[in-house]
């Protein structure tokens, strides 16, 4: 009675991959004792002898001299003959490679996995203690996409260490893949960037992938990634979210619509005020505790604008680069940002520093109603010599408005809130109003600047 | 096309920076003509000499001290120690000196080195050479624990270490030394440091780990896609500074959370990632956070190692429990 | 059995503690004006003591580690180097310092608690105070290979004390010296006591000089408070190390007439009349002894000198008081060359608090 056994190559060295047959010391057929020399093999290190783990017949030799097998892979089959000495059966130990890929499926009667490579092309393993896993698969990281933004890991990490957002980089790579280049040119030239948070996915849609350019590769380790999943079959994740497995197409994202009138106006005149203006920002909160019941917070803001205007008239000006030339106003024409579904309005209200309260909300109610029912003379909308945006009256603590030129500031005012204010003796809660001041600097000094939002922050102060 | 081990792509980068840069020395024990014992600096000696490439006495000790009054004077010494459990008696140079001393002369003078390390079990080797302890250096304000976990970012996070003026300590997955190969081109871009890497996209849980682990972490997230569930897979690299920012970003999407390492549990980088996340984002979880690690046990003799290691199956069961919260 | 190796271990003292010249005067020696100077710059080194301490007594700085005694070890230490070459001190060597360049403001603003003491002036290379003991030996060393590598003529000079001589990172430093042939020379500078445990307590050798034998270096004990002898084999030493023919190690046999820190009460530990026989062998009474037999002392310039320092002192004491306690974020200012995004996190957080404890 006996029974076949493989005996597999053993790790030969420290963490060797394979080794090279020299000669077979027995042929097939033989009668072999445990211990018997069997072969002698050469490592990337030495020539070893390997003696027979076995007592019986050598059934198979699973290659001939000259022949690289790889470690792990059958080096010789035996008929174990079980009345002849034999070695307990040991634990392995693990000092064997795990088959490379393109073996470990097969079973052990399988034909020997032998490559032929030169024993020049082999790698050192490399290391004095344990067995190191080696192999020569070759893995290529893949591109992932999330939210259409389609870039390799070290691009998504190179961008977020240099603060780029990569829905505002133009993708040139295959495919739309965001490259390194890319980001290293976006961070090089921020003003190249898409202002349009979008231009991601519709540049990608403008060019059909499936035709542009051949498939990255891939291994059994990459997920499919932008072309879709094959292990996803229903588009949905497990907690019930939508999983978009192809970029997102034009059908995906909406038309391109051509923009007209008001927002084309508004477009131009923003990017027109980005080109000139240097825009410099302060911010700070106004500190409303003292109100008495009553105060109209517009009212009070264009009454501060008024005399932060008198305090420092540096920022109630126009400024001309072209003629080198700077007007500073004796009269307040103030601004009023007005947002509609068409866009941006900003219509003048005259005089503010002639003005009251109640004459304020009267004007800026009046101008309101104009711009919406589109009843406001085109006269009314500009020649004003300072501007406020309240765009708290929505969302949002502080802002960066933009100026249009000619004038050289522009406040925002953000969501009011209460917070705590240490106090002598404890604490408070105060009803606080954050204001955000752009002015030029081109035209105006960060001490004018600060000067101006002091004594705004003043005026706020006061009772009424 | 430059395909190349982690291993190599150490070598790749240690060779290109001590090229290009005069102050670069790389010194350890056997890192001369032997070319170290994993062959990190094999060749290195031969090309730039014994005045670049420095054999020290055997005494981990002075490899630190030299390696941080060199720095002191201007150089960039790249030190290695030659195992993780090594790695102990270098630690009060590195944490009394190296990782303060700008801070104590108020930038007079800063310790631009790197110290290398072979790091983490899985090679089946004897006693004190399977160690994981970057929480260890993590804890250690004015340090950078850095663990790359493919060839590609072997390179480019070595030479940004390297280039960082500040002492950097670089674990080198020694499990996936040579594990497979990648395309490593040799044009000295380094890669960002501080950051993680989003390797697979996801929505249904976040895995998060780093090392040696990201093979068995990357496989669970095949497993997971099979059963139709979306895993995203985060490579943290940077232990220290961590980014959280990205793991947060991740979990506002995912609602799950498992992190993987091998380093034994408690005070682990695990912890410090669950805090934050219990801290900025308890309010986008829907499961509780899972941590799969080693024991806090030391790590075991070779025959038990791989059970010690977080495996697919672990990291699987740990996805899943996260999943049964809807 | 044959001999495979021997050594001996030279004893170098010129000036007996009675003032008298008991060997070869060095040249430099010859010339009175340098005796001069180096009696000024030890007699300047202790007043400026004295006041630290009475300045840790009254509550204006933290602890204080003396230099009492170790006079002429230190400035013999400084003298004999240039400034190019790197001084890796441990936490007592102002008189060194003070020959380098370092401002007494510096050491009081580091015992006062502020890090801008180690932003001293002098030369930028030095390294700061190092309390882990010993660490600094291999920081030398490493120095030295660096200036080596760079082919600099340049010398790293490191100090321990007798019981620092025990630390593994003393032996290493010697034993990197020697294995690299380094242009580094380790004073351990034997004041006989490591806080409360005496130097017969740290070894069983004869002599620390000898250590350096291991190591393949050149070893000298020499009469630590014996400034002349003293300079001259520090300079010596590293005229030695500049022409790279490899270290020394020089053990300064002197006595630590103060307590460990002014946080220490050493009678707990040591008997007064080894203290008293100390005195009697201090660095300053004999060269005074032997300027006075010179006639170029007396009674009159040491007044005259001593209120020298003392209005010298003053003013640095008064700046050091004058000086501002750093405002919190500067605890992260210098962590890493650049903020990594946590730490401005937390610099925030901190100068949020701050900024709430003002309003």
């Amino acid at each position: 009675m006996s029974t076949d056994k493989d005996f597999l190559l053993p790790d030969l060295g420290e963490g060797l991959p394979d080794a090279e047959i020299v000669e077979w010391l027995v042929k097939e057929g033989d009668q072999v004792l445990l211990d018997q020399p069997l072969v002698s093999m050469e490592t990337a290190k030495a020539v070893v002898e390997v003696p027979s783990p076995f007592s019986g017949t050598v059934v198979k030799l699973h290659g001939q001299a000259g022949d690289v097998i790889d470690t792990g892979a059958a080096l010789a089959t035996f008929a174990v003959d079980p009345s002849l000495p034999q070695r307990a059966e040991a634990e392995d130990t693990g000092h064997h490679h795990a088959p490379k890929p393109k073996v470990a499926p097969q079973p052990p009667s399988a034909p020997p996995t032998v490559t032929t490579s030169a024993p020049a092309d082999r790698a050192d393993a490399g290391t004095v203690v344990g067995a190191m896993q080696a192999s020569n698969e070759v893995k290529h990281e893949a591109v992932i996409a999330i939210g259409g933004i389609k870039a390799m890991p070290a691009v998504r990490a190179a961008a977020k260490k240099l603060g780029i957002d990569l829905t505002r980089v133009r993708p040139s790579g295959p495919d739309g893949v965001i490259t390194m280049q890319d980001v290293k040119q976006a961070a090089a030239n921020p003003s190249a960037l898409a202002t349009d948070a979008t231009v991601s996915p519709t540049r990608t849609s403008a060019v059909p992938a499936a035709v542009s350019t051949p498939p990255l590769p891939r291994t059994s380790g990459e997920r499919a990634g932008v072309r879709g999943d094959p292990y996803v079959a229903d588009p949905r994740s497990l907690a019930g979210k939508p999983v978009r497995t192809t970029p997102p197409t034009v059908q995906a994202s909406g038309q391109p619509e051509p923009i007209r009138g008001v927002r084309r106006n508004m477009a131009r005149i923003m990017a027109e005020a980005h080109a000139q203006v240097v825009p410099t920002m302060l911010c700070d909160d106004a500190d409303l505790h003292a109100w008495t019941p009553g105060n109209d917070i517009t009212a009070r803001l264009v009454r501060a604008i008024v005399v932060a205007c008198k305090a420092e008239p540096a920022l109630n000006a126009w400024f001309d680069m072209a003629n080198s030339t700077r007007t500073l106003h004796a009269r307040v024409d103030v601004g009023i940002a007005v947002d509609t579904p068409d866009g941006l309005f900003v219509p003048a209200l005259r005089n503010a520093d002639m003005l009251d309260a109640r004459m304020i909300r009267e004007g800026v109610n009046r101008l309101r109603a104009q711009v919406e029912d589109r009843s406001i003379a085109a006269d009314e909308l500009k020649g004003y010599t300072i501007s406020l945006s309240n765009f708290g009256m929505y969302a949002g603590r502080y802002a960066t408005p933009v100026i249009v030129p000619p004038c050289v500031a522009i406040i925002a005012a953000g969501k009011g809130r209460h917070q705590l204010v240490p106090v002598m003796g404890g604490i408070e809660t105060h009803k606080v109003l954050p204001l955000s001041l752009t002015f030029d600097h081109r035209a105006a000094t960060g001490g004018e600047a600060a000067r101006f939002l002091r004594a705004m922050l003043d005026d706020l102060a006061r009772a009424n | 096309m430059a395909e190349i081990t982690l291993i190599e792509a150490v070598t790749q980068a240690l060779a290109y920076e001590i090229a290009h840069d005069p102050s670069v020395v790389v010194l350890g024990e056997d890192v001369g003509v032997n070319g170290g014992v994993f062959r990190a600096t094999a060749g290195l000696h031969a090309r730039f000499g014994s005045e670049r490439v420095i054999d020290t006495p055997l005494d981990e000790t002075s490899i630190a001290g030299l390696a941080v009054g060199m720095a002191f004077q201007g150089m960039k010494p790249v030190a290695e120690a030659q195992f993780d459990g090594f790695i102990y008696p270098m630690m009060d140079h590195i944490i009394c000196h190296a990782a303060r001393m700008r801070t104590r002369t108020r930038g007079r003078l800063h310790c631009p080195m790197v110290l290398r390390a072979p790091w983490g079990g899985g090679i089946r080797a004897p006693e004190h050479h399977s160690e994981a302890p970057e929480a260890l250096f993590a804890h250690i304000p004015g340090l950078r624990v850095v663990i790359p976990s493919s060839p590609a970012r072997a390179y480019g996070l070595l030479l940004a270490a390297i280039r960082d003026p500040d002492p950097v300590i670089f674990f080198e997955p020694k499990r996936i030394y040579r594990q497979y190969k990648e395309d490593v081109p040799d044009d000295g871009e380094a890669l960002p440091l501080d950051v993680c890497f989003v390797l697979r996209d996801g929505a249904d849980v976040t895995l998060v780990t780093w090392g040696a682990h990201v093979k068995e972490t990357l496989e669970t997230a095949d497993a997971l896609a099979r059963e139709g569930i979306s895993a995203e897979v985060i490579d943290v690299a940077t232990v220290k500074p961590l980014d959280f920012d990205t793991i947060h970003e991740s979990v506002k999407k995912t609602g799950r959370c498992v992190i993987v390492h091998e380093a034994a549990r408690t005070g682990g980088i695990g912890a410090e990632i669950a805090a934050q996340l219990a801290e900025k984002a308890m309010f986008d979880l829907v499961a509780p956070i899972e941590r799969v690690t080693g024991y806090d046990t030391p790590m075991p003799l070779f025959r038990l190692e791989m059970k010690y290691l977080p495996s697919v199956e672990r990291i699987l069961a740990a996805a899943k429990r996260t999943l049964a919260y809807r | 059995m044959k001999t495979v190796a021997s050594f001996t271990i030279g004893y170098r003292q010129v000036l007996d503690p009675d003032g008298r010249i008991v060997d070869a005067l060095p040249e430099f020696a010859r010339d009175p004006a340098v005796l001069v100077d180096l009696y000024q710059r030890m007699s300047f080194t202790r007043v400026f003591d004295g006041k630290a301490v009475a300045l840790q007594r009254t509550g204006k700085l933290g602890t204080y580690a003396s230099c009492l005694g170790h006079e002429a070890a230190h400035i013999a230490i400084g003298m004999a180097m240039q400034p190019e070459d790197v001084f890796c001190p441990m936490y007592r060597e102002y008189g060194a310092q003070f020959v380098r360049g370092v401002k007494p403001r510096h050491v009081l603003m580091y015992w006062g608690g502020d890090e801008r003491g180690n932003d001293f002036t002098g030369p930028k290379h030095d390294l700061p105070w190092c309390v882990p003991i010993a660490t600094q030996c291999l920081h030398a060393a490493g120095a030295a290979l660096a200036f080596k590598l760079r082919h600099e003529p340049r010398v790293a000079v490191s100090v321990v004390g007798d019981g620092g001589s025990s630390k593994t990172d003393f032996y290493a430093a010697i034993n990197s010296a020697g294995a690299y042939t380094l242009p580094y020379v380790g004073v351990i500078v034997n004041n006989q006591w490591a806080i409360s445990v005496p130097r017969s307590a740290q070894t069983g050798a004869e002599t620390l000089a000898q250590k350096g034998l291991a190591g393949g270096l050149a070893c000298v004990q020499v009469d630590g408070n014996d400034v002349i002898a003293m300079l001259a084999v520090m300079q010596e030493a590293i005229a030695r190390a500049r022409r790279g023919e490899g270290g020394t190690v020089v053990e300064a046999v002197t006595y630590r007439l103060s307590d460990h820190t002014t946080a220490d009460d050493a009678r707990r530990y040591r008997p007064d009349d080894e203290v008293k026989h100390a005195w009697a062998r201090e660095p300053l009474k004999r060269l005074r002894t032997y300027l006075e037999a010179l006639d170029v002392w007396n009674e009159a310039k040491e007044q005259a000198w001593k209120e020298q320092c003392g209005r010298d002192v003053d003013i640095e004491v008064n700046a050091y008081l004058e000086t501002r306690s750093q405002p919190i974020e500067s605890i992260f200012d210098h962590l890493y060359a650049e903020a990594p995004h946590d730490i401005a996190a937390q610099r925030a957080q901190a100068i949020a608090l701050e900024g709430r404890r003002h309003g």
